[in-house]
């Protein structure tokens, strides 16, 4: 590292554009991590953070909460099955709400539970859900923006129903909205205001959030009929817009890093030839293609370091400063993640320059070689 | 005692109908405390003949033996070693290192030996004062006039105290007065250090500050001058 310091230090201006431009790329990969962890967290982290292991839903629903109609009835058949510690009825309905003495319309997600279940959301303010109030809801936070407060009155449109905000929740988003918990027969009575609809279940739900172990998921499969089962994680990647969201951000960090390699391996490439005939006189006194490999190893690791450094820190400036409303969540352990994949390309890229070293004569320190 | 010896060197480039004999049959002993100046047109084997006794070349047949080892059948590595503990080397005064002061020029050698610490640092400083550069320790090459460059590069080059001291061409980009200057500091530190030395010149206005004179031409070493006593 004797001379990568001394070099550094000497051509600031060189190592400092090098060094921006890295800091820039890294700054996009973990605003692109942030904004693609917000966005899946904005999407479904009512998913993400739900206290089940698995969900069984109608069969030919493909794992679609909106699609699947259960009868209440096969919670209790898949209670029976060996393997299974616990199952929660589950009910799924978009709606649009309107808070009293305002126009201001609210879209959102009702996640109809049995508040003695598993599913019972966290309560951050107010109470929980009891089956001693019907029309009583416990509403994500995020509500709040919209200026929904405890106690006040929802109106369901069109048709006009009332729910009262008894309870709020956080981290309960889906498709992008915030969720209201509701009891199970506010949400039938929503879901279903005309009865004795064709092909409705008796005592409708949505499906059965499982609690058990992987190796009882089969056994469910086969043994309760009508149904198909699926992981939490598979329900999270089938969600409408999920995958595609985070596929789209990780093919462009994907090819950010291999931009981060060709830049490198350019920049590198080009000095090293540059300084072809300076290796040469340094070998001639004498020091080893290994001293210079570890030289220029250690100066891209350095500059490849700073350069993600400022990159994180300016990335978690920004977060500081954005608005709440934007869907922007910096996860530290992905930063550093990212941060070791793009010193490893970079490291990559300096293979070109590794060989090109390796291949200098001293001779060329006498001049012409024959 | 012979420092440097050739035996019946010769070095022939490339093979078949390309090949081309650069080096014929030399023989060529330097004692410790001689200065040994080569001259010969260019394209006679000067820089040929620099470069196996600077261990950066193999010979093709006969043998080059430096402070009386071998350096045949040696890996590049080895070589490097070789070169980085028992010779000195004065290139033409580009060849310093752009972004070192002259005290890291002196500086590198210790480290690139792995030994970087206070008694080298001391010998550097005393090296650069002796060669009349006490105010230059901290001044990047840029900032040097070519007369003190030339005199960081053979402080550099005995920066290892080298049994050898090889020299291409040290007054190539000097003046005549900077370049006389900078050969009598190397003759001078050949006597006083008991080192072996040879310079590769164009230059036969310094001829007479060395012990001896080897011309060459068609990689044949021709007369040798013996220089009149001084």
């Amino acid at each position: 590292m004797f001379l990568a310091l001394r070099e550094l230090r000497h051509s600031r201006l060189r190592y400092g554009l090098i060094g921006a431009i890295l800091a820039l790329v890294a700054w996009l990969v973990f605003l692109l991590s942030g904004l693609a962890n917000g966005l899946a967290t904005d999407n479904a982290s009512a998913m993400q953070n739900m206290n089940a292991d698995y969900l069984a839903f109608q069969s030919g629903s493909r794992v679609l909460l909106h699609r699947s109609l259960l009868p209440m009835t096969t919670v209790d058949v898949v209670r029976q099955v060996a393997g299974v510690h616990d199952a929660a009825p589950l009910g799924q309905f978009t709606i649009t709400v309107e808070r009293a003495g305002s126009n201001d319309q609210i879209d959102a997600t009702v996640l109809a539970i049995d508040p003695a279940s598993f599913l019972a959301p966290k309560i951050t303010q107010g109470n929980g859900l009891t089956n001693s109030q019907p029309n009583g809801v416990v509403i994500n936070r995020t509500a709040q923006r919209e200026g929904v407060k405890l106690g006040d009155a929802l109106k369901v449109l069109p048709s006009g129903q009332e729910l009262t905000v008894v309870g709020f929740t956080e981290g309960q988003t889906y498709s992008h909205l915030p969720v209201i918990f509701m009891n199970i027969p506010q949400w039938q009575a929503l879901r279903f205001p005309t009865t004795g609809a064709e092909g409705i279940p008796t005592n409708p739900i949505s499906a059965v959030a499982i609690k058990m172990d992987e190796t009882a998921a089969t056994t469910v499969a086969q043994q309760v009929s009508g149904v198909e089962v699926a992981s939490r994680e598979t329900v999270l990647q089938n969600l409408p817009g999920y995958k595609e969201e985070s596929g789209s951000v990780t093919m462009i960090q994907a090819f950010l890093f291999i931009i981060a390699a060709f830049i490198m391996a350019a920049f590198f490439y080009v000095l090293t030839l540059q300084k072809s005939n300076q290796f040469g006189v340094l070998k001639a006194l004498g020091a080893g293609t290994r001293f210079l490999a570890r030289d220029l190893v250690g100066q891209v690791l350095m500059l490849t370091a700073l350069g993600i450094v400022f990159g994180a820190l300016l990335s978690y400036a920004v977060s500081a400063i954005m608005p709440a409303a934007v869907p922007f969540a910096l996860d530290t352990k992905l930063v550093v993640l990212y941060g070791g994949v793009l010193l490893l390309v970079a490291l990559v890229g300096t293979l070109l320059s590794l060989f090109q070293i390796a291949k200098v004569d001293a001779l060329v320190a006498i001049g012409r070689v024959d | 005692m012979d420092k440097l010896v050739l035996e019946n060197v010769s070095k022939v480039y490339g093979v078949g109908e390309n090949a081309v004999t650069a080096l014929d049959n030399v023989s060529l002993n330097v004692r410790a405390g001689e200065f040994v100046a080569v001259v010969g047109p260019s394209g006679s084997g000067k820089t040929t003949l620099l470069a196996l006794t600077g261990a950066l070349l193999q010979p093709t047949s006969g043998a080059v033996t430096l402070n009386g080892q071998s350096i045949a059948r040696q890996s590049a590595s080895a070589l490097a070693k070789f070169r980085l503990e028992h010779i000195g080397f004065v290139l033409q005064s580009s060849n310093l290192v752009p972004y070192l002061t002259a005290r890291d020029q002196l500086l590198l050698v210790a480290e690139l030996a792995g030994k970087r610490d206070r008694a080298a640092q001391q010998r550097v400083d005393r090296l650069l004062d002796e060669l009349g550069l006490r105010r230059r320790h901290h001044h990047y090459p840029e900032a040097l006039s070519g007369g003190e460059r030339q005199r960081v590069a053979i402080a550099r080059a005995l920066m290892n105290d080298p049994d050898v001291l090889l020299a291409d061409e040290p007054t190539a980009n000097l003046d005549s007065v900077r370049g006389r200057e900078a050969v009598q500091l190397l003759a001078a530190q050949v006597k006083n250090g008991a080192k072996a030395a040879i310079m590769v010149t164009h230059d036969e206005r310094m001829l007479d500050l060395c012990d001896r004179v080897v011309r060459i031409a068609d990689g044949r070493i021709g007369a040798v001058t013996v220089a009149a006593p001084r």
